[in-house]
């Protein structure tokens, strides 16, 4: 069941990618494409906003762009945080949003496994300084240049071991909550 | 009056036995005291205040009492050993003595002094030594800042107060506090000086470290100040000693405003109605700082300074200006009343202007999405 | 003046440590104060001490058991920590939520709005230095809010009412009733803040012109809430991207004019003004009907590789969920943007230059939930 699924689901998507590049013109692509012409930004539809991939060398300075620029001003770091995509390496992700023109922009930038460094963003926005902060203690992140690169959340010998990777091994309280509960996770539902 | 208590005539003796007395009684009347204000600051928050130890919670301060000195006497390892440990005296002792000049009724005091009202002043402010002490000694920086600021603050305070005394002994035409007490069995002082009123109850609460002017204690500031790190006794001599001088405030309030207890009732009255005269008296002087306390914020110390030197201070001047002018010339008094209700009147303007500040520099409105909408 | 020009004479500045254990500092936060005197000349914020990993907790843990962890992040406005998360789940799975269950939701958030700035207005009153009076007369009007949550949700802070898809269970048959009972306490509760406080000569002195942080600076820091519509700001997430119905109602975004201690206080007041607004109007349009989907799946599987963030605007400014997908019934990842921690990265610049004790209000008038910063 699973595998057919899977394949369905690959299926539709090849499918609905090739309908997204079409349909993008109803949000805000067409001004961020114009904005942003000299990055290379790959555009994704979002479930609210739009999701464009930059790479990491232009990140620092699209995000100057997206800032300063008269159509776009985005001035509000809404919230900088990354994902753990384990081998795939982890993305570093801004929300992004423009008081004056009330527009919505997440964007993403990848970081290999072995290699998590990243200009960082408190150049463009003061805001950007604590999020990131965090940002760095739990992935292992380096944002090369900040200005307080000091632990946030964590003890400040913390900096080894980066708790929201997945693989960060569990402690024995939190396999107790999440996995060994004394029945099968699958069939909860069915139990209701 | 010339009599001594119990018969006994040697001078000194006599000072000493009526002096334990007043020592004994006003450890009970400390205690009353505090039952008081917790009920009475209760009742302002719609709270009841205690309930639980004897009827009506009346026994709650000799519970804490006796918890208190069950608790143990800590003393920081770093702390002054000397300074630390005297301090609590320091504090406690000159307000005692503020009590030998205190007249309770006619013939009812320690000692009459001819220098009665200095004598106050003067062993009032001793107690900031103690203050001071308990701040350095206790090697906190929280106790430190507090005693700097308890020092800064009775400094400053303790002219308005002063001259606020003198203006009255001015009308009154005595330090001593028998003599001002025999010379308002018609009219009391506050009619003749009702900004002086003012200005004293003000300093007076300064004075006394009470809200708006408990800065050197602020509980969201400095934790309790000089006394954040004593414990059980000596802690117990500090609120001792607070709640002593409140009442003493009062006491010399009902003195040297409301007539004692020779107005209204004139200076034949039973000792019993006199005694209830003057407690009613310090009552309400009581009544209405713990009123104060429960109903205004804290001022801030830079505040609380220009407060003192540029309003409280040139007002007391003013005043006592013009008592020396209205007496030296045999005015009649009731210019006293009139300028008096102006100076309220300029006192009140200038609290206006100086607490509020003028209007800063407003920030363009800026509103999300209108440059999208236009 | 004399000691000042002596070269080889140095005054040394003082460190103060406040805080974790400080009566000020609404709960664990730690700031070290470097004071000249009574300036504070630098202040080093120390957060973390309640950190307890809720983003991790909630990517081990499936998408039903995540409302519990929301509450415990925003301990004082839980309905509205769970609302943006459950919003987040319903945006992945499109799910469609019942009228019924979305006016319910608005009705309680702001309802826990206004518990929420109540506990504001009685812990600012007491950093102000007002005896306790105001603190007290802030727990009698929330004690009959959280009274009302008790009784629609069983508990009285972690409440675990909003589900993905709507709500746990029916509200109570007089729930109408009540919510009207409270709301007339509620008004009563204003006007009586209002008459204590905010006319006050002492406290105009304390907190006019006290904190101020302009409205560029704001944005540039993020801050976001009362404490940015103060500095001038009008950004309400509840207007400039309604979401609920919140389109269908009519109210006002307060604002201030300055951007100092005051405003924040007054911005506070007058939101509060307007919640009660909104509630009455919701109630007007409640009706009958469904709580949750009819076709609600018994165990909530999200499709794989899909995103959202979700932003709400909370008491305390906008709370927001980074929700990631890769299928099955777990969070991949769980991100909650707290409007706290953006908002307490303005402190320093708000305090440097000014006295002790208004660095205690500026702390007070950002209003932190220490848990939420930390989560």
């Amino acid at each position: 069941m699973t595998s057919d699924e899977n394949v369905n689901n690959t299926n539709e998507e090849e499918v609905s990618e090739i309908a997204v590049v079409d349909s993008l013109d109803d949000t805000i692509w067409p001004l961020i494409n114009r904005v942003l012409s000299s990055v290379d930004v790959t555009p994704e539809r979002g479930s609210i906003d739009l999701i464009t991939q930059i790479p990491r060398s232009d990140i620092i300075r699209a995000l100057q762009i997206l800032k300063d620029h008269e159509e776009v001003q985005f001035n509000y770091l809404r919230c900088l945080t990354a994902v753990d995509n384990e081998s795939e390496g982890v993305d570093v992700v801004y929300h992004l949003y423009s008081i004056p023109k009330n527009i919505n922009l997440t964007v993403k930038v990848n970081l290999p496994v072995d290699d998590k460094t990243i200009g960082t963003a408190t150049e463009v926005w003061e805001a950007a300084n604590w999020l990131e902060r965090e940002t760095a203690e739990m992935f292992g992140i380096t944002f090369n240049n900040h200005p307080d690169p000091r632990t946030l959340l964590m003890p400040e010998d913390m900096t080894d071991t980066f708790p929201l990777l997945k693989s960060h091994p569990f402690a024995e309280i939190e396999i107790l909550q999440g996995e060994l509960l004394g029945y099968d996770r699958e069939n909860q539902g069915d139990d209701e | 009056m010339n009599n001594g208590i119990y018969g006994i005539e040697i001078a000194w003796l006599d000072a000493v036995i009526r002096l334990h007395i007043i020592v004994g009684l006003m450890t009970v009347v400390v205690m009353g005291l505090i039952y008081v204000e917790r009920k009475v600051l209760a009742r302002f928050q719609q709270r009841l205040g205690p309930t639980r130890t004897g009827p009506a919670g009346l026994l709650q301060s000799v519970a804490d009492g006796l918890k208190l000195v069950g608790k143990e006497d800590l003393r920081p390892r770093n702390a002054d050993p000397w300074t630390f440990e005297l301090a609590p005296y320091m504090v406690f002792i000159p307000v005692f003595l503020g009590f030998v000049i205190v007249p309770f009724a006619f013939g009812m005091q320690v000692r009459i002094l001819e220098l009665g009202l200095i004598y106050f002043v003067a062993t009032s402010s001793l107690g900031i030594i103690g203050w001071v002490m308990a701040g350095w000694g206790s090697d906190n920086r929280y106790a430190m800042i507090g005693g700097m600021r308890a020092a800064a603050q009775g400094i400053s305070y303790e002219l308005p107060l002063v001259l606020s005394l003198i203006s009255v002994a001015m009308v009154s035409e005595s330090y001593n506090l028998n003599e001002i007490v025999l010379s308002q069995s018609t009219y009391p002082n506050l009619l003749w000086q009702p900004l002086v009123l003012v200005i004293f109850i003000i300093a007076g609460l300064a004075e006394l470290n009470r809200t708006p002017f408990d800065i050197p204690v602020g509980e969201s500031e400095v934790v309790g100040g000089p006394f954040v790190e004593y414990s059980g006794i000596r802690w117990s001599f500090f609120f001792l000693a607070e709640y002593a001088a409140l009442f003493i405030m009062g006491l010399i309030f009902a003195a040297v405003f409301m007539g004692g207890w020779a107005w209204p009732l004139g200076e034949e009255l039973g000792r019993g109605w006199q005694i209830l005269l003057v407690t009613v008296k310090t009552s309400l002087f009581i009544f209405l700082i713990f009123w104060i306390r429960a109903s205004v914020p804290r001022l801030r110390i830079d505040q609380l300074m220009a407060f003192s030197w540029k309003i409280l201070l040139p007002l007391t001047f003013a005043q006592v200006l013009i008592n020396g002018a209205v007496l030296v010339y045999d005015a009649p008094l009731w210019i006293l009343t009139i300028t008096g209700l102006v100076g309220i009147a300029v006192l009140v303007r200038l609290i206006e202007r100086a607490v509020r500040p003028s209007p800063a520099i407003s920030n363009e409105v800026v509103t999300a999405g209108n440059e999208g909408a236009s | 003046m004399v000691i000042e020009s002596a070269p080889d004479f140095e005054t040394q500045d003082l460190l103060i440590n406040v805080g974790p254990q400080h009566p000020s500092t609404h709960g664990v936060f730690r700031m070290i104060l470097e004071v000249d005197g009574e300036i504070v000349k630098d202040l080093i914020p120390h957060i973390g001490y309640l950190h307890r990993g809720a983003e991790k907790l909630c990517e081990n843990n499936d998408f039903r058991q995540g409302v519990g962890y929301m509450d415990r992040t925003e301990y004082l406005a839980s309905h509205n920590a769970e609302l943006s998360y459950v919003m987040a789940v319903e945006a992945l799975a499109e799910l469609e939520v019942p009228e019924r269950a979305q006016w319910i939701r608005m009705i309680l958030c702001e309802l826990n709005r206004l518990s929420s700035h109540f506990m504001f207005l009685g812990a600012f009153g007491v950093d102000v230095g007002v005896f306790g009076t105001p603190f007290i007369y802030a727990w009698r009007e929330r004690e009959a809010l959280i009274d009302l949550f008790e009784e629609i949700s069983g508990d009285r802070m972690m409440y675990a009412y909003f589900r993905a898809g709507g709500l746990a269970w029916e509200v109570p048959g007089n729930f109408e009733e009540r919510v009207r009972e409270v709301l007339v306490s509620t008004r009563q509760g204003m006007k009586d803040f209002d008459n204590l406080l905010t006319r006050n000569e002492i406290f105009l002195a304390r907190t006019k012109n006290v904190g101020i942080i302009s409205a560029e600076d704001a944005i540039e820091l993020g801050m976001s809430g009362p404490t940015l519509r103060a500095s001038g700001v009008s950004l309400d997430i509840r207007k400039s991207e309604p979401y609920m119905y919140y389109d269908q109602i009519d109210f006002e975004v307060p604002i201030g004019t300055n951007g100092d201690v005051f405003d924040r206080y007054i911005v506070r007041l007058k939101e509060m003004e307007q919640s009660v607004s909104i509630i009455e109007q919701c109630l007007e349009r409640l009706n009958d009907g469904p709580i949750m989907p009819e076709r609600m799946p018994r165990m909530l599987r999200l499709p794989e590789g899909q995103e959202v963030y979700i932003r709400t605007e909370a008491p305390r400014g906008e709370y927001g969920i980074y929700l990631v997908s890769k299928g099955g019934n777990k969070p991949w990842r769980l991100k909650v943007r707290s409007a706290c921690l953006s908002n307490l990265q303005a402190l320093k610049k708000m305090s440097v230059g000014q006295y002790v004790a208004d660095a205690i209000i500026i702390l007070g008038s950002i209003d932190i939930v220490l848990s939420e910063v930390d989560r």
